[in-house]
């Protein structure tokens, strides 16, 4: 018997919503925060290239693809060469859980509750972890005082900031009863049972992604370009795409987890356009505090961004899982809220 | 295929500082040109702390003997293709300090040149001036619509028109 080929999955998967949207979504996220950045400089931004600078970020990205491509001698050849092309890969397989238009990417199109599997949760949480140890090693291999100093600022801080981040994301899931992204996308929005949680998951999230005030692993007064120092070419547009699509999973996260997801008022029987449209907008509200926090605070300097995670953030993440199983057994489920 | 190649190179071009002696003024200059009053990012234009990462190469001073050797180092580091610009009376040049014994004299005796931006110090106005001529040879305006410089009083920015990518 011939095996039935899925061309509906393939399409999600490599069309819409899977890698092409998510390129181009990255994409347009980076030229927003740029514009945002710009406006609270009072600058205007990129203005030359597509209508308002628009297509500024594929500028740079198809210049830096056909630009010369070195490799200095001392790096550690197959790791410098490949860290920055699976860091990517795995960050876009992340971004393919989170159910973007109603439905998450791998799944052939379902109701929101039942796509995905009890535990995605968890598993997207994982491939942030390594996407960000492939960055370390990134760094690492590439054999430059200036990248190794990065590198290990990156380990540092997301080893730090992981466990803040799996205790928060666990907040929405024991509310809702369940670890499936599905199941805490089509439930309630979060930010309304858990204000408190939602709070310091953006915090948790700012670190997580190494941005603004916790962007000590590429302090550019410091480091120069961080671990991106020895990359050109290609595997430099890789190490930009990363970041790109960190910002955007991260985002995408917060929506998902706490903002309800996908869910809005649906017209015209267009499910997947709705959703999608619900989704991204929540997205770039979210981006939009995110790029307000990182311009309008100075960065910390290492020891108070580690003393910050460990003594503050460690312990309210802690303290709010406790306030959540509390408020989730005595006075949500009971009354039925937010199953 | 050419045309988005090199019309991603003449929206995005990241540029690298050099300071091969300078007594700062140029330098200062430079640095307005990254400040919300002129807001370079307008064009793409990024200042990038890695010659790796750099297409342009923004020399400025009159090149001292020692720094010669470093500046040639540094723009055998930029990736192919990449551009020089002289930024500068001194390191077009050499100027007042053209025929001192420590002074090599000019940008262009030691590595290529592509664009020469004359001052001392130039404005800011002349080196937009002059970056967006260095962009418009890259890509010839007949092919496409010519990038407007703002109004500049005092731009002497002189091109090479033979610029290969």
């Amino acid at each position: 018997m011939i095996p039935m080929i899925d061309f509906l999955l393939i399409f999600r998967i490599l069309v819409f919503p899977g890698f092409t949207f998510i390129f181009f979504l990255a994409l347009f996220c980076e030229w927003i925060e740029r514009k945002l950045e710009a406006r609270i400089q009072n600058r205007v931004g990129p203005m030359v290239a597509g209508p308002s600078g628009i297509l500024q970020p594929l500028a740079d990205i198809i210049k830096l693809m056909t630009k010369e491509d070195i490799e200095p001698r001392d790096t550690k050849k197959w790791v410098f060469r490949l860290a920055p092309l699976t860091a990517f890969a795995i960050m876009v397989f992340a971004m393919c859980f989170l159910p973007i238009d109603g439905a998450s990417v791998l799944s052939s199109g379902t109701a929101i509750a039942s796509s995905g599997f009890n535990g995605d949760l968890i598993i997207i949480l994982v491939f942030a972890t390594i996407a960000n140890f492939l960055l370390f090693l990134a760094g690492w291999a590439s054999s430059n005082p200036y990248g190794t100093i990065s590198s290990a600022r990156v380990l540092t801080q997301f080893l730090g900031y992981d466990i803040p981040l799996f205790i928060l994301a666990l907040t929405p899931a024991f509310i809702a009863g369940s670890l499936s992204i599905g199941a805490i996308a089509a439930g309630f929005p979060y930010i309304l049972l858990a204000p408190w949680a939602f709070v310091l998951f953006l915090i948790t999230m700012q670190a997580e992604l190494e941005k603004g005030p916790f962007d000590v692993p590429h302090s550019e007064s410091e480091l120069v370009g961080g671990l991106e120092t020895e990359y050109t070419g290609a595997k430099l547009a890789f190490l930009h795409l990363t970041r790109d699509v960190q910002l955007v999973f991260g985002s995408a996260l917060v929506v998902t987890l706490f903002l309800g997801g996908p869910s809005g008022p649906v017209f015209f029987g267009l499910d997947w356009l709705f959703y999608t449209l619900w989704f991204v907008l929540k997205l770039l509200i979210v981006v939009a505090i995110s790029a307000y926090i990182t311009n309008v605070f100075a960065r910390l300097r290492i020891d108070q961004v580690l003393t910050g995670n460990w003594k503050i953030l460690l312990p309210a993440s802690l303290l709010s899982l406790m306030l959540t199983v509390v408020l989730a057994i005595w006075v949500y489920h009971p009354f039925g809220i937010g199953v | 295929m050419a045309g988005a190649k090199t019309w991603a190179r003449t929206k995005s071009p990241w540029v690298l500082h050099f300071n091969s002696g300078a007594c700062n003024g140029c330098d200062i200059e430079l640095l307005a040109l990254l400040t919300p009053k002129y807001d370079v990012e307008r064009f793409g234009i990024k200042l990038e702390p890695s010659p790796r990462h750099a297409d342009v190469l923004l020399v400025t001073g009159c090149v001292t003997q020692q720094c010669s050797e470093r500046l040639k180092r540094v723009y055998d580091q930029m990736p192919q293709p990449k551009f020089v610009v002289a930024i500068g009376a001194c390191a077009c040049s050499g100027g007042v300090f053209e025929g001192n014994y420590s002074v090599v004299g000019g940008v262009d005796k030691v590595i290529p040149v592509t664009a020469y931006i004359p001052g001392c110090p130039p404005r800011p106005e002349a080196m937009i001036d002059g970056i967006i001529k260095l962009l418009n040879a890259i890509n010839p305006p007949k092919k496409q619509k010519q990038i407007q410089a703002p109004r500049a009083k005092h731009t002497t920015a002189e091109v090479k028109q033979d610029v290969k990518l």
